[in-house]
């Protein structure tokens, strides 16, 4: 499938210093639901904020299918930036009007979004009125608008409360539906695990592993081993093939298996070195156990 | 363009502060109108001396030039608003480039200009028309390049002013700075800079083109001062106005949103 956004070494640093961006390179498919994942000051924002055309970029290029960014091209992207930005003396349909006027779409579009997003009882109070749900819904029907190909959010559950997040969840899963691709920054694990189908892993402005979400997560599994001899089973770890990541937590060893491989190659691996383990524990890890793996890795698989 | 200036009054025409300012402007222009024609000189009222054409548009020229600064400040309002809603940055993102941004707010300076010189023209014309008794077409419009030279400088203000709004993105230190500027700092460069260099200063270029009415009196007895007259300046305005439209578009080029 083709590429809806192609990203190469963006690199950025703000005045401060701060090397928000570090030579990202990133490609995101058509019709998938792409999830940007870091913690905070990770880079996410930097990176949708460059691609949206708001921040500059010290070096690094990308284009949008296929193209560079202009005017059409804005028109097939739906977007939202950290907070929503609206005038608050406007009412929500004059605040959409003005925003069909710059996406150059018809003004009868404006209702069913404001259906889709729950707001069409609203559609004439105020916007300062809102509360911060309201407000991220309104921000979510004005990225709808002109019916985008890509929908760019960032972090659209911040703030709102369980009902909120659900509802927020709910439209994106509902727009994806459509078959329209997704870009979700959070630092939610949680978040991209239950609606994404691919992710990107960010830490301090460099990627860490990008790829489908269901091969990021489930190979991952630990495997906690004892041996009467452990310090020969430490000794033997490095040369397994089996092993991707070890470290010990007293007198046991807490192991992450290599891709393809389970934990009965793993019991045979050491049966034929001569080594009896005495225990053999294959624990399924936390989301945040194994999003704390990936960005203390050091090595980038992708 | 006029797709840009659809939705600048889509933001205008329902903001308050934009009606206020406009209001204030035509109550200061229209109380100067009518005060001056109330003072007595020598037991004989100003009014029907201040108001004979032509010599009237020249007059209220020069007085409404002295609210130029309120307009200038509208336009700081309008375009740091812009920041703190983030509503450029979002404009950015729903399909706008840079350029459409100063674009826009040139538009609604033109706009804002017209309608000032419009207030400017309908106050003339019903104090004109009232105390002048032969009145003929030419007479009327006689001398009213002097509200069209106007024109030209309520652009500049605002051209200044807009770029300081771009420049420094916060309201109050804006204005302060636009204030400072035109009241304080330039004026200084003025009092230390030999005349024939200081009139092609920006704020000197754009106060030559309404000059004080009497001024040719106040040179016989101070000594000729030397400026430009109206003429001369309207193309050093013109070429400031350019200028300001040019930094403020690379102003907002090289920053972030």
């Amino acid at each position: 499938m083709a590429n809806v956004l192609e990203i190469l070494n963006l690199s950025k640093k703000y005045p401060g210093g701060v090397q928000a961006l570090n030579a990202l390179t990133l490609e995101v498919a058509e019709g998938s639901i792409y999830g940007l994942l870091g913690p905070n000051g990770s880079g996410k924002t930097t990176t949708l904020g460059i691609v949206l055309d708001v921040l500059r970029a010290d070096q690094g290029s990308f284009n949008w299918f296929g193209l560079p960014l202009s005017k059409e091209t804005k028109r097939r992207i739906g977007a939202i930036l950290e907070t929503p930005n609206f005038y608050p003396y406007l009412s929500a349909t004059q605040n959409l009007k003005i925003i069909a006027n710059i996406k150059n779409t018809g003004h009868q579009e404006i209702e069913p979004v404001l259906r889709t997003v729950g707001l069409l009882q609203r559609r004439n109070s105020a916007y300062k009125e809102f509360s911060l749900g309201m407000k991220q819904r309104l921000a979510l029907a004005a990225a709808l608008l002109g019916n985008p190909q890509v929908l760019v959010l960032d972090e659209p559950t911040n703030g709102l409360d369980p009902q909120g997040i659900a509802e927020v969840r709910e439209i994106i899963k509902q727009v994806a539906g459509q078959g329209k691709t997704i870009i979700l920054a959070s630092h939610l694990l949680d978040e991209v695990q239950k609606v994404c189908t691919h992710m990107a892993v960010l830490q301090a402005g460099k990627l860490k592993i990008a790829g489908r979400v269901d091969a990021i997560l489930a190979h991952q599994d630990q495997v906690i081993i004892r041996a009467e001899n452990l310090a020969a089973a430490l000794a033997l770890l490095p040369q397994l093939p089996q092993v991707s990541n070890f470290r010990q937590d007293n007198n046991s060893l807490v192991l992450t298996l290599a891709n393809n491989f389970t934990s009965t190659d793993l019991n045979q691996a050491f049966f034929q070195q001569g080594i009896i383990l005495s225990e053999l524990t294959v624990r399924k890890k936390s989301l945040e156990a194994q999003f704390l793996d990936i960005i203390t890795n050091t090595t980038t698989n992708q | 363009m006029s797709k840009l200036l659809q939705i600048e009054l889509q933001k205008l025409l329902p903001y308050r502060t934009f009606w206020v300012i406009l209001f204030i402007y035509s109550a200061f222009l229209l109380l100067f109108a009518y005060a001056s024609s109330h003072i007595t000189i020598n037991g004989q009222q100003s009014g029907s001396q201040i108001y004979q054409f032509p010599g009237i548009w020249m007059k209220l020229s020069y007085v409404a030039s002295y609210f130029n600064l309120l307009l200038g400040i509208l336009l700081i309002i309008l375009i740091t608003d812009e920041y703190a809603f983030r509503t450029f940055r979002q404009h950015v993102i729903d399909g706008l480039f840079r350029k459409d941004l100063v674009a826009s707010k040139y538009l609604v300076i033109l706009l804002v200009g017209l309608i000032a010189t419009t207030i400017l023209t309908l106050i003339g014309l019903v104090f004109g028309i009232t105390y002048n008794q032969h009145i003929t077409p030419g007479l009327l419009f006689s001398g009213s390049m002097h509200v069209v030279y106007y024109l030209v400088q309520a652009i500049g203000y605002m051209s200044i002013a807009v770029l300081f709004g771009f420049l420094i993105r916060k309201n109050g230190l804006a204005i302060i700075s636009f204030l400072g500027y035109t009241k304080i700092v330039e004026p200084l460069i003025h009092w230390r800079l030999n005349d024939n260099l200081d009139q092609y200063f920006p704020m000197k270029v754009l106060s030559s083109l309404t000059p004080m009415p009497g001024q040719e009196v106040l040179d016989v007895l101070t000594g000729p001062t030397s400026a430009l007259n109206p003429q001369q300046a309207v193309l050093p305005a013109i070429l400031y106005i350019g200028l300001f439209y040019a930094l403020a578009y690379l102003v907002l080029k090289v920053r972030d949103l």
